[in-house]
């Protein structure tokens, strides 16, 4: 036998048993887990939420109501939150309508509030970072399913403008809405017309990976993506077909139920978000998205380098620096100034006691020459 | 081109004199691009009047568009009757960002229509062969949101009520139950009475009126607005040939009016009030225009102290 790789022992180091640790660890602590629904009212996206998640999570507005906002003309975020269990599993879900969105006569600019609510949450999320209590409110949108009317065209320009806005900024996930307005035929060739109107573009919706080591995963995942964007119905009503009560809506002329896969994409779409990809949607809402969001808030604050500790560091030492310099050298000029003061100081002393030397000279001389002329005198008397 | 669904006139003689004749009527259909329009027109003339291919290029998707009015004139023949039909068609409207542009240029498009019979009138000599382009009707397609009137379709059809016979239609009813279709024609009604909307709503006088047109028009007036469902496709049910939407779970006939309004509104529209809606387009609709445009000029008369002449 042939010797293994440095370190490997023949003991099961239970490295094989990490993802069921994780998946121990999350189901104890639960996970937090944001879906941001978007489109024009009436699409069906309170019933989806409801059916998707089998709870009343929303409550439909009240129709006396409406007369107080149908002229509001304004885009509001509602944001609810609930806690959800299943099998021991905890989720803690937030979701997030936008009312108003795409329902007036004008609606330039109706994805303003909306942007603006998804780059907060990043902005709040980064703020905490370097504080020393980190655990806020998390409310950064994991998943966002953008609502596109049956009309068996194609993309409209509002769709266009707030897909594009909204694709780089989260994990976008276009759906279909009241798919049992289009037969199966035209559900076909809208789904390609979509598909090719979202690369046309440049539309980056969310693509999870297809490939995985469980052949039954990768044609799973195959299929959900062949899918997209998901055809959905919804209902909170069961309907009896066949002796059997099923999620459906009943009409003159049949039934449309929820889950069946003939019918429409519904349970795909949920096994996607609840079942399969939770966790890569909220992953790669911090890995990607977030990220992103920094490097470009960032950047366009000047700074070149992506860690802000150290960036602030180093501005901060080369402003030290920069003043340490400047001191010097005012240092080195006071000095200066000193010490031509002491030259010219020392000058004049020595310029003084040249002359005063000079002086005493003199005084030598003229000394030494009475002297000798006190000599000679008494030498003349003395002959 | 060979059009079913008899109706008759109440009086022979109309009939006569509209025979030899042939009938006017224009029918104008507003509606964001998708709402079922052109295959409601198709369905309505029995025949593919309307083709458009452009607005599915996903290039174009997102380009600024204006709206196209395009009106297509077919022969029809109700019951021994000839119709020339006009259909206004309005693609471009309601897909925009900002659509409030569109209804200016609707608007312009119907008093234009107005202004020439205007024109026309005051002619010393009248051209016999001028045609009268004034639009009869106008179908607004409503979303089946299910939540009430959206804040265009109140400010469109407040807009354009007071110049045209607007009739508000549910587009693709087939998205709705029973229950939701009742729940939602109720509160479109709510909306148009809370916003004091003038739609036509079948008027008839309690006085004058004999009783079967007061029961007619009581009838017609609580299925506004009028649900239809549209198709070009046709198959074979129960040996007869039957126009209808093919889904998984179920077959939907545009003409069976336990599935929709869609047969008593071609009746309406075709038959039965025709004149009726003629009639009003003239003697209400044209006159309050007129009045208001020549006083408006008849003000400026008195300041300026000049003649206009018309012509």
């Amino acid at each position: 036998m042939a010797p293994g790789p440095v370190g490997a022992t023949n003991v099961s180091v239970g490295i094989a048993n990490l993802p069921n640790q994780r998946h121990k660890i999350v189901s104890r602590k639960g996970t937090n887990f944001t879906v941001m629904v978007v489109g024009e009212s009436g699409l069906g996206k309170t019933t989806f939420i409801n059916t998707l998640f089998t709870t009343l999570m929303r409550e439909y507005k009240r129709p006396e109501h409406r007369f107080n906002k149908q002229m509001d003309r304004t885009v509001a975020i509602d944001v609810v939150r609930a806690d959800i269990e299943e099998k021991g599993f905890n989720v803690r879900l937030t979701v997030i309508d936008t009312p108003g969105f795409g329902d007036y006569a004008n609606n330039q600019d109706c994805w303003v509030p909306v942007i603006k609510f998804i780059d907060d949450q990043h902005q709040l999320v980064m703020n905490h970072e370097t504080l020393p209590n980190r655990k806020i409110d998390d409310l950064r949108v994991h998943v966002c399913l953008y609502f596109i009317q049956p009309t068996g065209h194609t993309l409209k320009p509002l769709d266009i403008e707030v897909m594009k806005q909204l694709s780089s900024r989260v994990n976008l996930i276009p759906v279909i809405a009241k798919a049992d307005t289009i037969t199966p035929a035209e559900m076909l060739a809208f789904k390609e017309r979509i598909r090719d109107c979202i690369s046309t573009h440049d539309i980056q919706v969310y693509s999870p990976a297809v490939h995985s080591d469980d052949e039954e995963t990768t044609r799973r995942n195959t299929s959900t993506l062949a899918a997209m964007p998901f055809s959905i119905i919804s209902s909170e009503n069961d309907v009896v077909v066949n002796g059997q009560n099923v999620r459906g809506r009943q009409y003159i002329w049949g039934v449309a139920e929820v889950e069946n896969e003939n019918h429409c994409d519904f349970k795909k779409l949920r096994n996607l978000l609840i079942r399969t990809h939770m966790h890569d949607l909220i992953s790669t809402t911090h890995d990607s998205h977030y990220e992103a969001y920094r490097v470009s808030k960032l950047t366009a604050e000047g700074r070149t380098d992506n860690d802000p500790a150290i960036s602030a560091r180093r501005n901060f030492e080369a402003k030290m620096k920069e003043e340490e310099g400047a001191l010097r050298k005012r240092f080195a000029e006071q000095v200066k100034v000193e010490e031509n003061r002491f030259r010219q100081w020392e000058q004049k002393l020595i310029s003084e006691r040249d002359r005063l030397n000079e002086d005493l000279d003199k005084q030598h001389t003229l000394v030494k020459q009475l002297e000798e002329e006190l000599e000679e005198i008494i030498a003349a008397r003395k002959r | 081109m060979v059009a079913s669904s008899g109706a008759s006139f109440k009086s022979g003689g109309v009939r006569r004199k509209a025979a030899k004749k042939g009938l006017i009527f224009t029918i104008m259909i507003v509606g964001s691009s998708g709402s079922g329009k052109s295959t409601f027109v198709n369905t309505l003339c029995e025949s593919p009047v309307i083709l458009r291919k452009d607005h599915l290029d996903a290039e174009k998707a997102a380009v600024l568009k204006t709206v196209n009015i395009t009106p297509t004139t077919i022969e029809m023949d109700e019951d021994g009757l000839k119709l020339s039909l006009t259909v206004v068609d309005t693609p471009g409207f309601g897909d925009n960002i900002n659509n409030e542009p569109a209804f200016a240029d609707i608007l312009e498009y119907i008093e234009h229509q107005y202004e020439e019979i205007l024109s026309q009138e005051s002619r010393i000599k009248r051209n016999p062969r001028f045609q009268d382009n004034r639009v009869h009707i106008l179908l607004y397609f409503v979303q089946p949101t299910g939540h009430g009137l959206r804040e265009m379709d109140i400010e469109f059809m407040r807009t354009l009520g007071p110049r045209v016979n607007v009739i508000p239609v549910i587009s693709k009813a087939d998205s709705m139950t029973p229950q939701e279709l009742n729940a939602f024609k109720k509160k479109v009604m709510e909306d148009i009475s809370h916003y004091k909307i003038p739609i036509y709503d079948f008027p008839y006088d309690e006085d004058e009126d004999d009783e079967e047109t007061i029961e007619e028009n009581t009838e017609l007036r609580g299925l506004l607005p009028f649900s239809v469902i549209g198709s070009e496709d046709e198959i074979i049910l129960n040996g007869r040939r039957v126009r209808c939407r093919q889904y998984p779970w179920g077959i939907v006939e545009v003409d069976n009016s336990k599935h929709c309004d869609f047969s008593k509104l071609r009746y309406m529209l075709l038959s039965s009030h025709l004149h009726d809606v003629k009639d009003i387009t003239h003697d209400v609709l044209y006159e309050s225009w007129r009045t208001e445009k020549l006083s408006k000029e008849g003000h400026h008369d008195d300041d300026e102290e000049e003649v206009i002449i018309d012509g």
